[in-house]
């Protein structure tokens, strides 16, 4: 891969082109907060967390879908980009209806992680209280409405990894839902294949299996990027 | 696997507006790119989309369910409801157009006050159009909830209609 030379935080490096921001801060060392990034997966800016300046474009823009550039000057720690974060940070929280008391994520949760991150200590907007339903009816699995937020890592990891399609993305503003085939309860879904890596790629207490206790999810998502990662390799 | 199972030849042969969709899916060579067009024409002749449609549709393209249902629900003209109890279609294709399907369409809208596309305030009756629905030797063709009324007139589908809403 031919190598161009940018600077990230006033640091000088030379880097591979054609990657993203985001892959060759990861590869650096360089923090970068992410929500819908799973490695592996195709990278849809969803989440609008992964912010960073870039000299000469007077927008921020996400480091997972921006495709790095010779002499770019980019900067990923700025207070405007730190203000960013907190607002979408507080608003996933006032979005839907997350209790984390008495969530099975509670401790093991990616957005609660990044409330510590963002140091949220109140927020800002009012909570939306939305009517949300919890699908009980898969055999194995969980899905809690109330805890999603729209990442649409377990769309993607089931059409891009399993090849099952079960679920996408219904209707649009606030009214967006994760759905399985026509709507249809998770358990009476005809592409579902139970692989059980939806549970896995959602970073939230969403998508659960059925049989843990509260605060005792464990989930591994960095088995999928292996699983991508192993795929490609020649065997 | 391109082919109808038993039971939708069953409905195909009953339902002239599926015939449409089937013929605008033939058209289309099955691609599912064209799933919006397909959609359309789906919305268009029912002035809604049952679920037996869009399985139908998702079906004849190989598409993934709940791709079908992301798009149908993201996009304001389509709707999943029944557009009114009772529904009106008007072809206006040329055969139809041609043998007077639009003074069909002025008398209705001078005596419910309804164009193509609307719902009566009361939900009781819902106009739509279609282009060329297949039964163009009927011209013109008007499909009064599932009934296909052949040669109509103006003045026999108001009838027709206002018999419908009294009788619901
Ligand atoms: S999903 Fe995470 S943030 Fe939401 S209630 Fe559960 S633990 Fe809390
Ligand atoms: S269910 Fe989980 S993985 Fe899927 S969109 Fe919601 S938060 Fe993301
Ligand atoms: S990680 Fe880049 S937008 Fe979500
Ligand atoms: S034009 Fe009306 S049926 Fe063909």
């Amino acid at each position: 891969m031919p190598k161009i030379a940018v600077t990230i935080d006033d640091k000088k490096l030379d880097v591979d082109a054609g990657k993203t921001i985001l892959e060759i801060c990861r590869e650096n060392g360089i923090e970068i907060l992410t929500m819908c990034h799973l490695k592996g997966l195709t990278d849809v800016g969803a989440c609008r967390l992964c912010l960073v300046e870039i000299e000469g474009i007077n927008k921020l823009l996400s480091a997972c879908t921006t495709k790095i550039a010779a002499n770019m000057v980019i900067k990923t720690q700025t207070e405007k980009i730190k203000r960013y974060q907190n607002i979408t940070c507080e608003l996933f929280y006032a979005e839907r209806n997350h209790v984390c008391s008495v969530c099975v994520a509670n401790g093991k949760c990616d957005l609660q992680k990044l409330g510590y991150k963002t140091e949220m200590d109140h927020i800002r907007y009012p909570y939306l209280f939305p009517q949300c339903n919890v699908d009980t009816s898969h055999a194995w699995y969980v899905l809690d409405h109330n805890r999603c937020i729209m990442c649409t890592r377990c769309v993607r990891v089931c059409a891009e990894v399993e090849g099952a399609h079960n679920w996408n993305v219904m209707n649009r503003g606030n009214k967006v839902r994760i759905i399985s085939d026509f709507d249809t309860p998770w358990g009476e879904s005809e592409t579902c294949t139970s692989c059980g890596k939806c549970v896995h790629a959602c970073p939230t207490g969403a998508i659960w299996p059925k049989a843990i206790v509260q605060g005792q999810l464990e989930k591994k998502p960095e088995m999928i990027t292996e699983l991508i990662e192993k795929r490609k390799m020649n065997l | 696997m391109k082919t109808a199972t038993p039971a939708t030849d069953a409905a195909l042969a009953k339902d002239p507006r599926l015939k449409l969709i089937a013929a605008k899916i033939k058209k289309e060579n099955y691609k599912p790119d064209a799933l919006i067009e397909i959609l359309h024409t789906a919305q268009n002749a029912y002035g809604y989309l049952p679920m037996s449609v869009l399985k139908y549709i998702t079906k004849q393209l190989h598409l993934p369910p709940s791709r079908v249902y992301s798009t149908v629900t993201f996009y304001h003209f389509f709707s999943l409801k029944s557009k009114g109890d009772h529904t009106c279609l008007v072809c206006t294709g040329t055969a139809c157009y041609v043998k007077g399907a639009q003074a069909i369409l002025n008398e209705i809208e001078n005596q419910f006050s309804l164009e193509p596309g609307q719902v009566s305030a009361d939900n009781k009756l819902g106009i739509s159009v279609a282009r060329c629905i297949g039964a163009c030797g009927l011209a013109p063709a008007v499909v009064l909830d599932d009934e296909v009324l052949a040669k109509a007139t103006a003045e026999e589908i108001v009838n027709k209609i206002n018999a419908k809403i009294v009788e619901s």
